[in-house]
């Protein structure tokens, strides 16, 4: 593996570890801060911007692939599943879209 | 401690799909078995681990990788906290081994039996956490030994399988309140803009959930004083 990689590996264990640990030693100073609403709110932010960065400039037949894979994840609330069907709608778009 | 074993194994077969998924996408990103199940044992959050993978094969470089994927697991600051009187009782190397086995399904898992039996506690943790961590690590590592023997899949659409994957993480993450979703609008349309206008991957996704964060916070207190 490459410098970076190893880094990658290990500045997510040593920040995950982190916050684990900092979790558990603040106890409930950090729930109750007006901060507390972060911890609630940025990940799915984050993770909204992933999909929408993953998809600017993409070709239609992308996004409707991907409006299909919002529907399986809001009936199955599974990633492997969406994941699975995701693909599938993805590659078949592609096969019928040319 | 046999109890959290044996409970947590239906959790744990969806996670060994979730990790053989994983494992395949991070060869693709060129990462090698060994690595992936040394990154799985080590970081033990496949959330966070998909995402920095994600970012680092998409050139957001080593240090926006590692914040993305840290963003990613600040949940766990309210999780862990929650187990503070659970802990209390074990010696302090089996408290940072119950910590760093403390993932979604096993803490989930053991405050809701808790919640039935309050005898529940530390060592169905680290049963279920063990479980867990057993099968997180193999399973990443041997979807990543599949993940290597396969062909370059990029022209194949694994990219999508990156945007799907956080499609679902979104969806399971999806607020409940209809007005929560107005960040969530304003990020995705606000990081469609900056990229179209120019802006690097990972500029955008920061700047995206920054405004979708702010909107959020404003949002809170008005519903505050209403």
């Amino acid at each position: 593996m490459s410098l970076s990689q190893w880094l990658l590996i290990a500045g997510l264990a040593a920040a995950t570890f982190a916050t684990r640990l900092l979790g558990y030693l603040a106890g409930d100073r950090l729930r109750q801060s007006r901060f507390a609403f972060v911890l609630e709110d940025l990940p799915g932010l984050i993770v909204v911007a992933l999909v929408a960065s993953s998809l600017a400039g993409t070709e239609p037949k992308t996004w409707i692939a991907a409006a299909l894979a919002v529907a399986i994840a809001w009936v199955s609330n599974n990633v492997v599943v969406t994941m699975s069907a995701g693909l599938a709608a993805y590659l078949a778009l592609g096969v019928v879209i040319t | 401690m046999t109890r959290g074993m044996l409970s947590i194994l239906p959790l744990a077969v969806g996670a060994a799909l979730y990790g053989l998924a994983f494992g395949v996408l991070a060869a693709q990103a060129g990462f090698p078995w060994w690595g992936v199940g040394l990154m799985g044992a080590g970081v033990h959050a496949g959330s966070s681990q998909i995402v920095a993978v994600d970012q680092f094969s998409t050139g957001s470089g080593l240090v926006g990788a590692v914040f993305a994927g840290a963003i990613m697991n600040l949940r766990y600051l309210g999780i862990t906290a929650s187990l503070a009187g659970i802990l209390a009782a074990l010696p302090l190397w089996q408290r940072l081994v119950a910590l760093h086995l403390t993932s979604d399904e096993n803490w989930a898992l053991t405050m809701s039996e808790r919640r039935k039996d309050s005898g529940v506690g530390a060592a169905f943790l680290l049963g279920a956490g063990s479980v867990m961590f057993v099968t997180w690590s193999v399973s990443t590592a041997v979807g990543a030994q599949i993940g290597t023997l396969l062909p370059d899949l990029d022209a194949a659409g694994l990219g999508f399988a990156f945007t799907a994957a956080f499609i679902a993480m979104a969806r399971s993450m999806a607020p409940r309140r209809i007005s929560a979703f107005l960040p969530w609008g304003v990020t995705f349309g606000l990081a469609i803009g900056l990229m179209s206008a120019g802006m690097s991957r990972a500029l955008a996704i920061l700047a995206a959930s920054l405004a979708g964060l702010a909107l959020a916070a404003l949002l809170r207190k008005s519903g505050r004083h209403a």
